[in-house]
């Protein structure tokens, strides 16, 4: 069973993505702000990371380029969530090593498309 | 997004923020940001960090209350001379009925009581309503503002000169030397007051030479303030990157309010930084202090 962890402090996306995502069987894992998400990232190894870039701790961009220095997850996909415009979005996650990108507000259909490519990749 | 009714039609009523507690200054704040493109939450330690590092006076800083409900806050941040508009924010559900105009006023106000006449803030590029609000106010353009990041990496290209790595107290006295008044967040009094400061100075074969005072935190370096003593800025600041990045590849770093013309600014594209998004600087009055202290 796919295991994604959710760092996402924002209380309405992150119960919508446990929803979303459970319902579909996926194992998820919630953290709340940057330091839980690189804490739980280390201990459940998960499959793809779903990574807000407004944190209210260490921002989303710092998260990324953490995990793609921890060994044990640096291959991990990334799926960043941001409001930010599409130009802004893309530089982002190609310089921080990201692997995708979902617009606020959030479209259920393309959460799922998104999430089931990313898992169906192989780890570069 | 279209206008919603207010709420409720009781009264709103403007406290000082020093009534409330850490912890509901760092809710309503993240509250009022919720749907912004950049919203930049908060927790409640940095929260703190920014009362203190910015000079946040909570005494002349307002929180709106309706039916004891938060909707609405606006700091100010108050150095000799001047004052700076932050924080402000309404809920999305209370927004267009003329709230901003009220707490803008309010903190006006507060500022004038204090005798300064002069304010200064930012406003995210694009944020029109806001934007148009502080114009009305009587705010005008001084200058177009960047945050830029890079993530962590070595340099692009490798340091050709001496560096002198500084501390603390070395790198404060490096600010001394600076003219011009910088948006708030660079004023040296920010760099004064923030945590893990330290310093870098260069000299480069041909003898220009120039200097880096900086924050670095375990995962971050930020708080960028680059001077050139002599020679060409985007060589020397290259160098500087070079020197700091070549030393420090695992970190990540953020470049909070850098003007557009800045001349270093060449440097940082050239090692690799990109445009995370555009401010624009605005000034109401004229002033008196003409340094960054």
């Amino acid at each position: 069973m796919p295991k994604v962890l959710v760092i996402e402090d924002y209380e309405d996306n992150a119960t919508l993505f446990e929803r979303v995502l459970s319902s579909r069987g996926h194992t998820v894992f919630q953290a709340p702000d940057g330091e839980t998400g690189l804490q739980m990232a280390a201990e459940h190894k998960p499959d793809l990371i779903l990574l807000d870039l407004g944190l209210p701790d260490i921002d989303g961009q710092t998260v990324a380029s953490q995990i793609r220095r921890m060994p044990e997850v640096a291959s991990v996909p990334i799926l960043v969530v941001t409001a930010w415009p599409e130009e802004t979005a893309r530089k982002m996650i190609e310089v921080y090593g990201c692997n995708g990108y979902l617009r606020k507000p959030i479209e259920i259909a393309r959460l799922i498309a998104l999430v089931d490519s990313l898992l169906a990749t192989p780890p570069s | 997004m279209a206008s919603l009714p207010p709420t409720t039609d009781s009264p709103i009523e403007l406290r000082p923020a020093s009534a409330f507690s850490v912890k509901q200054l760092t809710i309503i704040y993240n509250q009022t940001r919720v749907d912004y493109l950049v919203p930049m939450p908060m927790n409640m330690a940095r929260m703190i960090e920014y009362i203190q590092v910015y000079d946040i006076d909570l005494e002349n800083s307002f929180v709106a209350m309706q039916d004891e409900k938060m909707i609405a806050l606006g700091m100010l941040g108050v150095r000799e001379g001047r004052a700076w508009i932050t924080r402000l924010g309404v809920l999305p559900g209370d927004r267009r009925h003329g709230l901003g105009l009220r707490m803008m006023t309010s903190l006006l106000e507060a500022a004038e009581r204090k005798g300064i006449q002069f304010t200064m803030l930012e406003v995210i590029k694009n944020n029109t309503p806001a934007y148009k609000l502080f114009l009305k106010l009587g705010y005008r353009d001084v200058g177009n503002l960047l945050v830029l990041r890079r993530p962590p990496g070595p340099p692009r290209s490798y340091p050709a000169g001496k560096a002198a790595w500084l501390s603390r107290n070395e790198a404060l006295t490096l600010l001394d030397s600076r003219s011009g008044l910088p948006p708030w967040t660079n004023q040296n009094a920010s760099q004064r007051n923030a945590a893990d400061i330290y310093g870098l100075a260069v000299t480069l074969p041909d003898g220009s030479s120039g200097c880096l005072v900086h924050q670095r935190q375990r995962f971050v370096m930020s708080r960028f303030v680059m001077q050139t003593l002599s020679g060409d800025p985007a060589a020397v600041g290259r160098e500087l990157l070079a020197q700091l990045h070549n030393r420090f590849f695992d970190l990540d770093t953020q470049i909070e309010n850098i003007y557009t013309d800045d001349p270093h600014l060449p440097a940082f594209y050239e090692m690799g930084y990109v445009e995370s998004f555009a401010r624009i600087e605005m000034h109401r009055g004229d002033a008196a202090l003409k340094d960054a202290s």
